[in-house]
């Protein structure tokens, strides 16, 4: 594009007086260049999304490099901003400081924990917080939060807020030196432990600290609406390592009031931080980092009985059997080894009959005292004898165990507790280590898996890595939904957001048709759950009720249940546990999402952008508005004035015109779509004004989640331009480039026609703003479809829909500018219509029919 | 059990996470894969086994993947490398080539890309073999 810049500050520098503001050659120059900018940053961040995926191979480099890459690009557009609009908007300057630093931090690896208060309450907390709240916190976190599973009302108190104890206190020096004392051996490790568990006891929890912690505290009861709670708080480390080696060290206070909870905090931290700091120096060495420690603080349960189950036991994984322990009252005793507990060996496979017990006497139990701590207490000799766990409560661990065991992609070693009425809660969930050396797992994965006959491999792609296995069911109707069975694998022919409903029940997904960078990859990615789409045979080949195994993977789908691929992969670090995925999608955090949506409101602002995207979208709109709304009449001349145009389609669109692409005698406030000469400019506007493009009929508008839940009537042409958004086209004879915002998506469409075919182009780009994420891809796709099909190389990318041609002549390429016209018409509605699936393929057909109705009178 | 008529490959990466991934992928499409992230290690084993296949970073600290491939050739001829990194430039991949590369693959690819590599240049080892 920079010899068309080059060719403007040519032609506009005659015969204009000298001016303060920036001449408009410069300024088009610049607006030209941040949109070349901001395609390439756009560009950068659908890639960085898609290598989260699992098909990508890539490292630490990547990552690094492309944050540079990114922090360049966005530094550069910030500054072309400025430079057409100067000082305006220093505040940009600011804000890319901030999130550059934050994602300098995170590449570091530094132990920072910024924008984390003190404390967070569970349902605030996801995956992306383990360095904040610990593992263990983490982990139950997304049992409610995501499962859906109950576990007990509470809150962490973070890394930060044990930072900050450090700190004020003034212990992490005298803490090294204890540990540099023991590391030269001149102190043993019992005594090292004890000084270090003394300087945290004799620590003060210091007033901003305890503000938050109350503050927590009165949050909680309030969400329980019980203002008389009884707690318990158990320490939860940050990373998964340290936790692993010393499951057995980790204290749990339970049954306090809220009146001590400062104190109990500090005897969990003195009980559990000396060991792991210790242990993690001995494993990583003097240059890492400390360990910090979260500590979770959550309601007690009232519980009856208690236990821990282990979905696959770890001795002999090859017999595929749950082991499970209970004891009547709290489970501490039994997880501490204090107290014998009843033993049940429960089959992995459905319905989960229990091959072995062992009901041991029961003697005593520990049990909440009034008034806070606790007891243990005699059993009634009918309780000593008796099983403490039901059939039916076996089998509700079970079930929940396994959900968990898929959600994590691990066996799982799983705390949990029915209360008085027999609501099961899960109080804690970490992966259990499997050796992979044990007999069955040291097996040749590849000629174990030629056991297996293959139904199909290499159709379709995979959205979502990871291996399922379970029995086929084929979805054909929304009561299929329903009745869709816990662990199955879902079969359908297409990737319908109604799927959303069964795809966390399901170990697996496989469609027909579908796309890698759709909805189903979204939420597959989300619950973590294996997909392939797009296999073209799978509702063919699949019958309900086969036992299969989906290997998302390597893209194969194995007749039965192949338990070495299992194994195998729970033997494999999952790709999701790398240090390296989680960077990325931490990184990813302060680059991808977008806050900043409708340009009217007054928190469109520089201080508002909290990632890079926020600042692209925000420069964007910036510098488009600087050409929309500078005077040019009195700058350049009446040549390049910005100029309304006048037609009859709700669309605000304002024509500057940087030589003969307007008929000269054109009136110097507003144009007539006969005036435009522009090639490309007046291709698009004949496609723009087809009759029947603007459907004008009142048509019922969801603004599903996104403005409210109500269903309203709207016809189009009561849309306001602040919906419709200002559009601004920038025309020559040969040249348009238009910018178009057309309710929350935003547009740009950049197009040289002239009678060199060879020089001629059109670039289609189409971003999707909010509104939920299965309406956003369908219309991505429906677009990405619509100029696939009509000879456009057309890239999809999450939300993003680049699409090129060139090297027409001018019929041809006029042809596709009216394409484009139409297009941009018919998908204006597209929002309100696209509500279901079907929706989406009628668009399509009628698209084409609409395009093949005017075949006469315009040509396309 | 039968290791003896499967295709051996090497894997020398320093960022471990591409060993992680690679390793899992290539095993369960039936290779024999030993992995490594120090290029001094790499370089001792390739004296005691010619391996089929290797699949060599090019950026490491030490003996860097350039230097690597132009041992693994000299020692093993027949050995196929596959180069991987991160920093693809033309001369690089025109470097790679002269010194003997199968084929050179730039950071980040898809699984399936290296597995097609690796499946054309085992395709060259066995055909060569029966020459």
């Amino acid at each position: 594009m920079n010899w068309i810049f080059g060719w403007f500050k040519q032609t506009l520098r005659h015969g204009r007086g000298p001016s303060k503001q920036v001449p408009f050659a410069t300024l088009f120059g610049l607006f030209q260049t941040i949109l070349a900018l901001n395609n390439q940053i756009l560009d950068l961040i659908a890639g960085m999304g898609t290598k989260l995926g699992g098909n990508y191979v890539f490292d630490r480099q990547y990552i690094r490099s492309t944050c540079e890459q990114l922090a360049d690009l966005v530094y550069k557009l910030i500054y072309n901003l400025n430079a057409m609009a100067p000082g305006k908007y220093p505040a940009l300057y600011d804000a890319f400081r901030t999130i550059h630093q934050e994602i300098q931090e995170e590449l570091a690896g530094r132990l920072v924990i910024p924008q984390t208060d003190y404390t967070m309450p569970y349902h605030l907390i996801s995956r992306d917080f383990g360095d904040v709240v610990g593992s263990k916190n983490a982990n139950l976190a997304e049992v409610k939060n995501l499962l859906g599973l109950p576990t007990p009302e509470g809150f962490a108190i973070t890394t930060r807020a044990f930072q900050s104890f450090l700190k004020h206190n003034e212990l992490q020096e005298k803490i090294q030196g204890i540990a540099t004392s023991w590391e030269n051996e001149e102190i043993t490790t019992e005594a090292a432990e004890a000084e270090i568990k003394a300087l945290i006891m004799s620590g003060t929890v210091h007033p901003g600290l305890q503000k938050a912690i109350r503050k927590a505290l009165d949050d909680l009861c309030l969400r329980a609406g019980d203002k008389d709670v009884h707690l318990a708080l158990r320490s939860s480390a940050k990373g998964e390592d340290t936790e692993m080696s010393f499951a057995g060290q980790y204290l749990s206070v339970l049954n306090e009031t809220p009146g001590k909870v400062l104190d109990s905090y500090k005897e969990v931290l003195a009980s559990t931080y000396p060991r792991s700091a210790m242990e993690y120096r001995r494993q990583k060495g003097f240059a890492e980092g400390e360990v910090a420690m979260a500590v979770g603080c959550q309601l007690m349960i009232d519980t009856k009985v208690s236990g821990v189950l282990y979905t696959l036991d770890p001795r002999s994984p090859e017999r595929e059997v749950m082991l499970l322990t209970a004891n009547w009252g709290l489970g501490a005793p039994l997880v501490a080894g204090e107290v014998s507990a009843d033993e049940y060996a429960v089959a992995r496979k459905s319905p989960h009959s229990v091959t072995a017990i062992n009901i041991v006497r029961k003697e005593t139990a520990l049990f909440p005292k009034q008034g806070g701590g606790t007891e243990f207490r005699l059993l009634d000799e009918a309780l000593q004898t008796r099983s403490a766990l039901t059939d039916d409560l076996i089998n509700s661990i079970v079930e929940e165990g396994l959900i968990i065991e898929r959600h994590f992609k691990k066996p799982q070693d799983i705390e949990w507790a029915f209360d008085q009425s027999d609501r099961l809660f899960i109080l804690q969930t970490r992966p259990l280590r499997i050796k992979a050396q044990s007999g069955h797992m040291a097996c040749d994965i590849s000629s174990a898996l030629k056991k297996y006959p293959i139904i199909f491999e290499n159709k379709g792609v995979v959205a979502q890595e990871g291996i399922g296995a379970g029995k086929a069911f084929l979805i054909k109707t929304d009561d299929d939904l329903v009745a869709f069975p816990e662990g199955a694998v879902l079969v359908s022919r297409y990737t319908s957001p109604r799927l959303a409903k069964a795809i966390r029940k399901a170990s697996a997904v496989i469609t027909d048709v579908g796309s890698p960078t759709g909805h189903m990859a979204t939420i597959a990615r989300e619950f973590q759950v294996p997909t392939i789409v797009n296999t073209a045979v799978a509702t063919e080949l699949l019958r309900s009720g086969q036992e299969i195994t989906v290997d998302a993977r390597q893209n194969v789908v194995y007749e039965g249940t192949v338990t070495e691929l299992c194994y195998y992969e729970f033997a494999d670090e999952a790709f999701e546990e790398t240090y390296e995925y989680r960077l990325l999608r931490r990184v990813l955090k302060r680059i991808a999402p977008l806050n900043l949506l409708d340009p009217s409101d007054k928190d469109f602002v520089p201080e508002a952008c909290k990632t890079f995207h926020d600042i692209t979208r925000f420069t964007h709109e910036k510098a488009a508005q600087q050409l929309i709304h500078l005077e040019y009449a009195n700058v350049a001349g009446s040549q390049t004035a910005g100029r309304k145009l006048d037609f009859d389609i709700p669309l605000a669109l304002v024509l500057i015109d940087i030589g003969g692409g307007l008929v000269v005698s054109a009136n110097a406030r507003s144009v007539q779509p006969k005036d435009v000469l522009s090639l490309p400019m007046r291709a698009f506007l004949e496609g723009l004004i087809v009759p029947g493009a603007w459907n004008t009929d009142p048509v019922s508008l969801d603004f599903g989640g996104f403005m409210s839940s109500l269903t309203r009537t709207f016809s189009l042409k009561m849309a306001t331009p602040r919906y419709v958004g200002q559009n601004l086209a920038v025309i020559s004879k040969e040249y348009a480039n238009l910018s178009l915002r057309l309710g929350y998506h935003f547009n740009m469409i950049d197009a040289y026609i002239s009678k060199n075919a060879n020089d001629n182009y059109v670039y289609f780009r189409f971003l999707g703003g909010v509104t939920d994420v299965t309406r956003r891809s369908r219309r991505v796709r429906l677009l990405g479809d619509i100029l696939a099909k009509n000879d456009f190389r057309t890239d999809v990318q999450g939300d993003l829909v680049v699409a090129r041609i060139k090297k027409l002549d001018i019929d041809g390429m006029q042809r596709k500018m009216r394409l484009l016209g139409l297009l941009v018409a018919y998908t204006r509605q597209l929002d309100i219509r696209m509500v279901s699936e079907g929706e989406m393929t009628r668009s399509l057909e009628d698209f084409e029919a609409l395009k093949n109705a005017h075949g006469g009178s315009t040509t396309f | 059990m039968v290791a003896a008529n499967k295709t051996s490959i090497l894997v020398l990466d320093d960022e471990t996470i591409v060993l992680k991934r690679l390793r899992p992928a290539l095993e369960k499409a039936g290779y024999e894969v030993e992995v490594f992230s120090r290029s001094s290690e790499a370089s001792e084993r390739i004296t005691q086994k010619d391996f089929e296949i290797v699949i060599t970073d090019l950026k490491m600290p030490g003996l860097d993947g350039m230097q690597f491939l132009t041992m693994v050739k000299e020692r093993s001829p027949t050995t196929e490398v596959i180069v991987i990194t991160g920093f693809a430039t033309m001369e690089t991949a025109k470097e790679s080539f002269q010194k003997g590369a199968f084929d050179f693959l730039a950071k980040p690819f898809k699984l399936g890309e290296i597995q097609e590599i690796v499946k054309k240049a085992e395709a060259k080892v066995l055909k060569n073999r029966m020459q």
